[in-house]
């Protein structure tokens, strides 16, 4: 029983448990990398040989180390995950994955800037009601998502439906 | 034979042996069915948890990966409609519990540790799976279901042993019945055998009832035949009696004319009725019925008063009653004769120390009252003024074989032949006696009103013949044979006597004769014989054929030669030879 309680101590990240409370930041770091597991981009957008899925941040990073830790502790498919910060002029070109941050009105730039490009985006309900594929919400003190699965269809994406059923509401593809 | 039965005998028992190892192994194998499911039946409840826990891990893996202990614990709470479900843990990759539920009031494991020394006291059966993502173990999930009750698995086995009982109360009924049918067989056979057995001392004693059957039947006809002779001898005395009695009267040296022209008469009658009783008898033998003829009953009666005279003796007087009208029957006058003959001398028979007989006619309708005969009938009543009979005597008079006459005295057959001649003719016999005082024997015959055919009547021959000539005359019998001769002579003739075919051949050869008399029945040569030999070597000799036995001229044939019946009369004789001499 002490070990047990001294395993929970070890565990600072283990989301959802009662005995520790992360973050908004660090859940959401958390989970920004997860994503990749539940999702399958078009043939041509995964990256070719060994080269890592890129998550991109677009805008104001708010993560800062939290997400490069999170990042590096996944890989996917056997690939690593890479965090790349992007300036204001990057239009995001092979970028998986993009957490577009900043004002609404600056993330519907972002979002029009990716255009139709297969990425994946995620967007936060602290920067407003500008939606990408994923967008971030609190609920009940939790952090919780809306999954736009209509968009991600349009970028030839597909969402695992055990993501689905973990989103608070899903845009269903047509 | 011996080896069969030894063999049957060896195996006598087979049936049960192998039922009992039938049922044996039917209660093997539903044991070992009963513990082969027990034991399948854990590793199969194992399994199956072990499928639950692990779709439930696949189900939960985002929600484990995002933490999202809500979603997580919809999964685990999908599990609650299984209800032998009895609690579901999701740890993480740490083993804290995110989510599940326990079906009983205790508090939920926090951690895998927990729960499984939890699983490891109770003994349900526990499914684990592991919640992988891309290959990484991202959390547990684990399970525990109840293990079914024993008590319905116990329904489940009992059922099994159920069925198991039943297949071998089957199979034991089977091999009984057919224990018992291989013994009813086994019997049956023995009883067939036996059966063969017993069917051929049965052949045996039907053959050996049959023999006697044959000897009783041949033993009844000679009985019957001294019956029969009886009878005949006791008719044929009663007419020898008037022979006799008539021939000693013509002895007599001072008798009137007229008194030994009555004799004659009575003795020519009685001879009349006696050659009838031997045709009656021929014709019994031949079973042909016998013609009845018209009959004026008080011409008969008064005709035969001489011949009762003289047969029921002097010390009897015979009284007749005759009725003034007509009394005309349609009967066979021989058998009415002999009727009112036995009548008579049984009447004679009950007055041994004489009385009076009376005889009377009478017409009139019947009184019958237990037939519906209502004919105009002919009472023909015999009285006499013997002892008469007892109640006892008279209802047993008319059974044949009946008689209260000493041995050798009566047939007991003379009263039932009188009842049987009755009823033949359409009429009745009736008896009324008075003990001491008499018996009164009543033939009721219908009456006929067919005209009379006259009865031939004695006519006296006279002695002069038409034509003789030379006779040769051959009869074995010396009695007969003199008294043809003496006839011949009488009539005439000249007579040469020969007592056989071959003498009469000899004869003929020796000498000339107008006409051969033969006898047709003679020991070496038939008459017919003789005639045939005649006829080839003189055919220009007339043949004459006698006989008393017709019966061989119907076989043989007379070849359109006269045949003279016997006994024949002088008449009949000289006619015949008239006619072969012209």
């Amino acid at each position: 029983m002490i070990g047990v309680i001294a395993l929970l101590a070890a565990v600072p990240f283990a989301p959802c448990t009662t005995s520790a409370q992360p973050s908004e930041d660090a859940v959401k770091a958390a989970f920004l990398p997860k994503f990749a597991h539940y999702v399958a981009w078009p043939a041509a957008a995964v990256p070719a040989g060994d080269a890592p899925f890129v998550l991109c941040i677009m805008g104001p990073d708010p993560f800062g180390r939290l997400i490069d830790a999170a990042a590096a502790s996944e890989s996917i498919d056997g690939r690593p995950l890479a965090v790349r910060r992007l300036g204001a002029s990057d239009n995001g070109a092979g970028c998986q994955m993009a957490y577009l941050s900043g004002g609404e009105r600056q993330v519907a730039q972002e979002i029009a800037a990716l255009g139709r490009q297969p990425t994946l985006t995620v967007t936060d309900a602290r920067a407003g009601n500008a939606h990408g594929i994923i967008h971030f919400v609190l609920s009940g003190g939790r952090v919780r998502f809306l999954i736009d699965d209509a968009t991600a269809a349009e970028r030839g994406i597909a969402i695992n439906s055990r993501l689905l059923a973990l989103a608070i509401s899903v845009k269903q593809r047509p | 034979m011996k080896r069969v039965t030894r063999l049957v005998g060896r195996f006598r028992n087979a049936p049960v042996i192998g039922t009992a190892v039938l049922v044996g192994l039917l209660v093997l194998i539903g044991m070992g069915a009963i513990v082969q499911s027990e034991a399948s039946f854990r590793s199969q409840k194992q399994q199956e948890a072990q499928v639950q826990a692990a779709i439930l891990a696949a189900s939960v893996v985002a929600a484990l990966d995002f933490g999202d202990a809500a979603t997580a614990q919809e999964a685990a709470d999908a599990m609650r409609a299984n209800g032998q479900m009895r609690g579901v843990g999701i740890y993480d990759r740490h083993g804290l519990r995110v989510a599940g539920f326990r079906r009983d009031a205790g508090d939920s494991p926090r951690n895998v540790q927990e729960s499984r020394r939890l699983t490891a006291s109770s003994e349900s059966i526990v499914g684990e799976a592991p919640v992988m993502r891309g290959g990484e173990r991202i959390g547990l999930v684990r399970l525990s279901v109840d293990a079914q009750p024993f008590e319905t698995r116990v329904g489940t086995y009992l059922l099994v042993g159920l069925l198991v009982i039943m297949a071998a109360l089957v199979v034991t009924v089977l091999g009984v019945a057919q224990g018992a049918l291989r013994r009813a067989n086994r019997a049956l056979g023995e009883r067939a055998a036996a059966l063969v057995l017993s069917n051929a001392a049965l052949k045996v004693q039907i053959d050996e009832r049959e023999k006697a059957e044959e000897q009783l039947r041949q033993a009844q006809k000679m009985q019957a035949l001294g019956l029969l002779t009886g009878g005949i001898a006791h008719d044929f005395n009663n007419l020898l009696t008037v022979i006799q009695g008539s021939a000693d009267m013509l002895c007599r040296p001072d008798l009137k004319p007229e008194r030994r022209l009555r004799y004659a008469e009575a003795i020519v009658q009685a001879g009349e009725r006696a050659a009838a009783l031997t045709r009656q008898l021929l014709a019994f033998a031949r079973r042909q019925p016998l013609r009845p003829e018209t009959i004026d009953v008080n011409a008969m009666v008064a005709g035969m008063i001489d011949l009762f005279d003289r047969t029921l003796g002097e010390r009897i007087a015979i009284r007749t009653e005759l009725s003034d009208d007509a009394c005309v029957v349609e009967a066979d006058r021989a058998q009415l004769a002999s009727a009112l003959l036995n009548i008579a001398v049984n009447a004679r028979d009950a007055m041994p120390d004489g009385g009076t007989l009376t005889i009377s006619t009478g017409s009139g309708r019947t009184s019958s009252d237990n037939d519906d005969m209502d004919q105009p009938m002919i009472a023909l009543s015999v009285a006499d003024t013997g002892a008469g009979m007892d109640a006892a005597t008279l209802a047993r008079a008319m059974e044949p074989f009946f008689t209260t006459k000493g041995t050798g005295k009566g047939t007991g057959l003379g009263l039932s032949q009188v009842y049987g001649f009755a009823t033949q003719s359409g009429g009745d016999l009736r008896i009324a006696s008075i003990p001491g005082k008499g018996t009164t024997v009543t033939l009721l015959l219908p009456s006929s009103d067919k005209p009379l055919v006259a009865e031939e009547q004695f006519q006296p021959i006279s002695g002069s013949a038409r034509r003789t000539g030379s006779v040769l005359l051959v009869e074995d019998n010396d009695a007969v044979g003199e008294f043809a001769e003496s006839l011949l002579s009488e009539l005439g003739h000249r007579v040469v006597r020969a007592r056989s075919g071959e003498e009469a051949l000899e004869r003929v050869h020796g000498g000339k004769f107008d006409v051969v008399l033969t006898d047709v029945v003679m020991p070496v040569m038939s008459g017919i014989e003789l005639a045939e030999q005649l006829a080839t070597e003189r055919p220009e000799l007339r043949v004459v054929l006698t006989t008393g036995f017709s019966e061989e001229i119907a076989l043989s044939g007379a070849g359109g030669r006269p045949v003279i019946l016997k006994p024949y009369r002088l008449e009949t004789l000289a006619t015949v030879l008239d006619e072969a001499l012209a």
